[in-house]
């Protein structure tokens, strides 16, 4: 089956936040919001964005990034959320097989599965996973967008496009075949270009990092700019660990035990020779 | 027959202890460590019986220190002095241990350079596996994920070497035709006299000396 993708396209994003609102809403996700006597209790932190991060409640949050140009400001609207990578180091390092990739490509979640263990948050390039685990007991589940496939909730199969993309006022989200979106995301990069000849960094991200993400974004500026990693990487530790200590122990193990049952033999052989000459 | 004790019921007790919680520590390690072998079977309980042997792996050494704190010092002391006579033993290992003449192996005190050498691993082992696991349980989330990543590495790589040790010592104290008394000596805390004088001549003669002072031999 042809892999899925979200487009994002920042340029079309009026930061209005309702993809935030309808995650939540979609997949039962509320956040406690603190309160105190006549109102909730808040706290300026000098940013419009809000929540401050993502969270086992909050999947989704938009970016607000003020970005000064000489006296002027120049807004920059991103979508941070799982970014659905190809090579997902979640998915290699989870021991309970709870992160998988789905067919159509995207990294999908069973939580029934999770254990808690959180290598999936200690390893992820983009630091998207979550989990309010006890700090002596290690019991928790992480969270992480699904894409709208957690069981019971799962839109997709029912054939509906993710909440986010569906209540996107401006069609800065939309779903759809990766490989069309990929060209669509090429043209309006192109076109970014040609429009403003002095600002050459518009970038379409996604198309090839981490074997190709699905989550694309249309950025009109470098990825740095948007707070992503301008080439984000697997990390080594997971090859090191799948791909040398893993096979290694499969290999060393039955070595070291047969080694030793070789010696017993031949050990009880010669003592049995040396025990008849006696 | 002659009788010499080797173990007291403490050591043998600990030794023990120790032994069931290694093999619930291994055992859910490696369902954590190797996710094939084991699909369906992981959860949250693998975890936490990992933390309680954790725990006890821990608590237990600590509490023989404090407890015996003369034979502990000395326990870790002698895995540390190291001497010409380390030389002929490793010379003369691969000849004894493959059913050689035993009489070519140098007379050895109450451990051998063997011994010594499985006791540094343990500390040396132990220590990787407290610290990285510490740093895995208790700092996750606060130090960067890739100090994160490496204590796994670390951790997974003491796990290999540990496993390799552990059969090693289950070989030699099960099934090795020359170490015939090691199994039985950690049930009854005593070996042979024959047995004491083949395998460990110079401490022999020192429990025989002792003997003669009345003192109890060293444990």
């Amino acid at each position: 089956m042809s892999d899925k993708a979200i487009l994002f396209d920042a340029t079309r994003c009026i930061a209005c936040r309702g993809c935030q609102v309808s995650c939540k809403q979609w997949n039962e996700t509320d956040e406690v919001i603190p309160t105190e006597e006549n109102g909730v209790r808040s706290s300026n932190r000098g940013t419009y964005e809000n929540p401050p991060d993502v969270s086992p409640q909050t999947w989704l949050t938009v970016k607000f990034i003020e970005k000064a140009e000489g006296d002027d400001v120049r807004w920059l609207f991103g979508r941070r959320s799982c970014m659905h990578c190809t090579e997902a180091a979640c998915v290699e390092v989870c021991p309970s097989g709870a992160l998988y990739h789905h067919e159509y490509g995207f990294v999908a979640y069973d939580k029934e599965k999770c254990t808690g263990c959180g290598y999936c948050s200690q390893y992820c390039p983009f630091n998207i996973p979550r989990l309010d685990a006890g700090r002596l007991t290690g019991v928790g589940k992480m969270d992480k967008c699904t894409l709208c496939t957690t069981p019971g909730l799962d839109r997709l199969s029912a054939g509906h496009e993710p909440a986010c993309v569906k209540t996107c006022p401006t069609n800065a989200l939309v779903f759809g075949d990766r490989d069309e979106l990929l060209s669509r995301g090429r043209d309006k990069v192109d076109s970014l270009r040609a429009a403003n000849p002095a600002r050459p960094s518009a970038t379409l991200y996604g198309e090839n990092e981490l074997g190709g993400l699905h989550v694309l974004y249309v950025l009109e500026d470098l990825p740095e700019a948007y707070g992503l990693p301008g080439e984000p990487e697997f990390p080594a530790t997971v090859t090191l660990q799948k791909q040398v200590l893993n096979p290694l122990a499969r290999i060393v193990w039955p070595l070291v035990a047969g080694g030793l049952a070789l010696n017993a033999l031949i050990a009880w052989a010669r003592h049995r020779t040396q025990r008849e000459a006696e | 027959m002659e009788l010499v004790e080797r173990y007291t019921p403490r050591a043998r007790w600990f030794h023990w202890l120790i032994a069931v919680v290694f093999i619930e520590l291994v055992l859910s390690g490696l369902l954590i460590f190797l996710p094939w072998l084991t699909v369906g079977m992981v959860g949250t309980w693998i975890r936490i019986i990992h933390r309680i042997g954790a725990v006890i792996l821990i608590a237990a050494p600590l509490m023989m220190t404090l407890f015996s704190w003369r034979r502990s010092w000395e326990f870790t002391r002698e895995a540390f002095i190291w001497g010409k006579e380390d030389l002929e033993w490793l010379k003369a290992a691969p000849g004894y241990y493959f059913g050689g003449d035993p009489r070519l192996m140098p007379p050895q005190g109450y451990i051998n350079t063997g011994m010594k050498m499985y006791r540094l691993a343990i500390i040396l082992g132990g220590a990787v596996f407290i610290i990285t696991g510490f740093i895995m349980w208790f700092l996750k989330g606060i130090v960067p994920p890739v100090v994160f990543q490496w204590s796994l590495a670390a951790h997974d790589v003491a796990f290999i070497v540990a496993i390799g040790m552990f059969l090693l010592h289950f070989q030699l104290g099960v099934f090795h035709p020359r170490m015939d008394e090691s199994i039985l000596s950690m049930v009854d805390g005593k070996v042979s006299g024959v047995y004491a004088k083949s395998h460990h001549g110079k401490w022999y003669d020192e429990v025989k000396n002792a003997k003669e002072d009345s003192e109890p031999a060293p444990s």
